[in-house]
């Protein structure tokens, strides 16, 4: 228990210096990009004091670690600072999209665990029969080969073609009821969750693929257990390290916004925002969705590491090597 | 009763009798070859010559039809293919040379170097890639300038963090300590013997990351942000085909398509050569 808690400290440590460079290195690329902050409030033709007031109010004028520390203690509070080209907090925009990402990923992550685990099981226990190896294979290989663009437009053609029951492309109100969101979110949610399913279904397989060759497996058919709790007992909880940080990876990313199929469907989350603030050079919002999505991989990433230690100790026993 | 299999199989290193492993190879030959021979001698047309009707369909002489300027899309697959194919190539050369690089020095000298390095990789590592490849794009603009840099900080992260933790394991051999203690200079030690040691991995991660190269150009351009028009990519027809996908479907397809076959065949390249570089033990428990 000693290692599990040392293990928590350690990655807690790791997380915060994280989180800092992180927050430093979206904090100076965005200062990188083309064009400035008073051009894209006041457009080209503003005057030389125009400009010195608009640098004034969003606190250009002072030093640049000065600006730092101010957006980091705001986004620490939720205040993101205001969007340049709405002229709305930032924070007001997200509140809206969020439930909009969150209901996507909520979706695609229950594809990715209900139906990509038990067939990355099923094909890690067959892998060396002639049809579970080829199954586990194709569709592992095919899954994170056709990318989301492609399998959203692909998706869109067929939908679009034939008589569709779902609506897509069309949330134009971001409050809507709940149902009338889930039902937009179906295709999408298909789409991603195609691609989050192939790839569970690739690392478990793999991991259940590791566990089965160890003395310990073996030493279990050698007792006479039978098959089933051979899995359950032995199988499972070893192979569910690699799995459950996939999961995490996974997670991140659909909270960051999916921004490809978000383009793809034309739907108000987060990621389209970000996508948007970019063409419009809307440093704020930009600064704020990328802080957000980062953040979101780092913390999870952190909490399935903690918890990993604790479904198999061995993880913490290894110390910080990794 | 159900049957146990207690046999544990070495998977057999024959990877050229494996069917699929042949086919991938094939497919990615054949789109190679078709893209180099298309950019020596522009057999199928210009790709930016207006030339027919706007958005006719496959025909003799339009053999993939035409787009929506009236351009025939054979020349401009060709040419996407070829485009795609070389910034991916050349971002996962530049990621391979300097992953091994640092990754090398970082998993022998291990303790502090090691952390700081891993630190470092760590923040890259927390951005998902797309998003990293729309921020370089941002910054650097868009173009393929911008989309090498960006496959390169995509794939990048991984690659150091697997060749560090290989070369880790290889500088605790007993030859690497017999080499230090006969007075091998260091620099003889990490090329001789480490990286002779990580060359397999090097090989798997970097035809991983060559798809992951295809799939970020892809995204990037299909967001407007990588390639740039009049020259096409892979990903750049796949967004005008979505444009024009109930009027024109084949403009979809046909890059979707090969796109779709070329990231599929490296895959399986990638993972053949996993099964035979680094080979395990299988067993079925059914």
């Amino acid at each position: 228990m000693r290692a599990v808690l040392r293990w928590t400290l350690t990655r807690l440590l790791i997380m915060a210096v994280t989180l800092l460079g992180t927050s430093v290195v979206i904090f100076f690329a965005v200062r990188q990009m083309p064009g400035g902050y008073e051009s894209v409030v006041l457009g080209p033709l503003a005057s030389e004091e125009q400009r010195q007031a608009a640098a004034e109010r969003y606190g250009l004028d002072q030093p640049v670690l000065v600006q730092y520390w101010h957006w980091v203690t705001g986004a620490v509070q939720g205040d993101f600072g205001i969007s340049l080209v709405s002229q709305v907090p930032v924070i007001q925009e997200l509140a809206l999209r969020l439930p909009v990402t969150v209901t996507l990923a909520l979706m695609a992550l229950s594809a990715a665990v209900l139906i990509g685990v038990p067939l990355g099981v099923l094909t890690g226990l067959r892998s060396t029969s002639r049809s579970g190896g080829a199954l586990g294979r194709t569709v592992a290989g095919l899954g994170i080969s056709v990318p989301e663009f492609v399998l959203g437009s692909v998706a869109l053609f067929v939908v679009s073609s034939v008589a569709s029951c779902f609506s897509v492309g069309n949330l134009a109100s971001l409050s809507g009821e709940p149902a009338t969101l889930v039902r937009a979110l179906v295709l999408p949610a298909a789409v991603l969750g195609l691609y989050c399913l192939a790839a569970t279904a690739r690392t478990t397989r793999d991991a259940v693929m590791n566990v089965l060759v160890e003395p310990h497996v073996t030493a279990a058919v050698a007792r006479g257990e039978t098959p089933g709790h051979i899995v359950r007992h032995h199988v499972l909880r070893n192979a569910s390290v690699p799995v459950l940080t996939l999961l995490g990876t996974i997670t991140a990313y659909l909270l960051g916004g999916a921004v490809i199929v978000e383009t793809v469907f034309n739907i108000p989350g987060v990621g389209s925002y970000m996508v948007t603030g970019l063409g419009r050079h809307d440093y704020a919002v930009v600064q704020a969705t990328v802080l957000l999505a980062a953040v979101a991989f780092i913390v999870i990433n952190t909490v399935l590491d903690i918890a990993a230690s604790l479904v198999d100790p061995r993880v913490a026993a290894a110390g910080g090597r990794r | 009763m159900r049957r146990l299999d207690l046999a544990v199989l070495r998977r057999r290193p024959g990877a050229s009798r494996d069917p699929l492993m042949v086919a991938a190879g094939i497919v990615l030959g054949l789109l190679c070859l078709l893209a180099l021979v298309a950019a020596l001698v522009p057999f199928a047309g210009s790709p930016t010559e207006i030339s027919g009707p706007r958005l006719s369909p496959p025909s003799w002489e339009y053999p993939l039809g035409t787009d929506s300027l009236g351009r025939s899309l054979l020349p401009r697959l060709l040419e996407g293919i070829g485009v795609t194919l070389v910034v991916s190539a050349t971002a996962v050369l530049i990621t391979a040379v300097l992953s091994t690089a640092i990754g090398i020095v970082a998993g022998y000298a291990g303790g502090w170097l090691r952390e700081t390095v891993m630190r470092v990789v760590d923040v890259l590592y927390a951005f998902p890639a797309i998003i990293l490849a729309i921020l370089v794009a941002a910054v650097l603009g868009a173009g393929r300038v911008a989309t090498v840099s960006a496959i390169v900080l995509v794939t990048v992260p991984l690659m150091v963090r697997m060749i560090a933790a290989q070369a880790a394991t290889v500088a605790h051999r007993d030859f690497v300590t017999s080499a230090r203690i006969s007075g091998v200079r260091l620099p003889v030690i990490l090329y001789r013997h480490i990286l002779s040691g990580v060359g397999g991995t090097l090989a798997v991660q970097g035809t991983y990351a060559l798809s992951v190269g295809i799939l970020v150009e892809g995204g990037l351009s299909f967001l407007g942000q990588g390639v740039q028009l009049p020259q096409s990519s892979l990903g750049l027809l796949v967004q005008e085909g979505a444009v024009y996908m109930v009027a024109a479907p084949w403009l979809l397809f046909a890059p979707a398509a090969v796109l779709v076959a070329s990231i599929l065949s490296i895959t399986v390249i990638g993972d053949t050569l996993r099964d035979r570089l680094e080979p395990r033990e299988v067993r079925s428990l059914a």
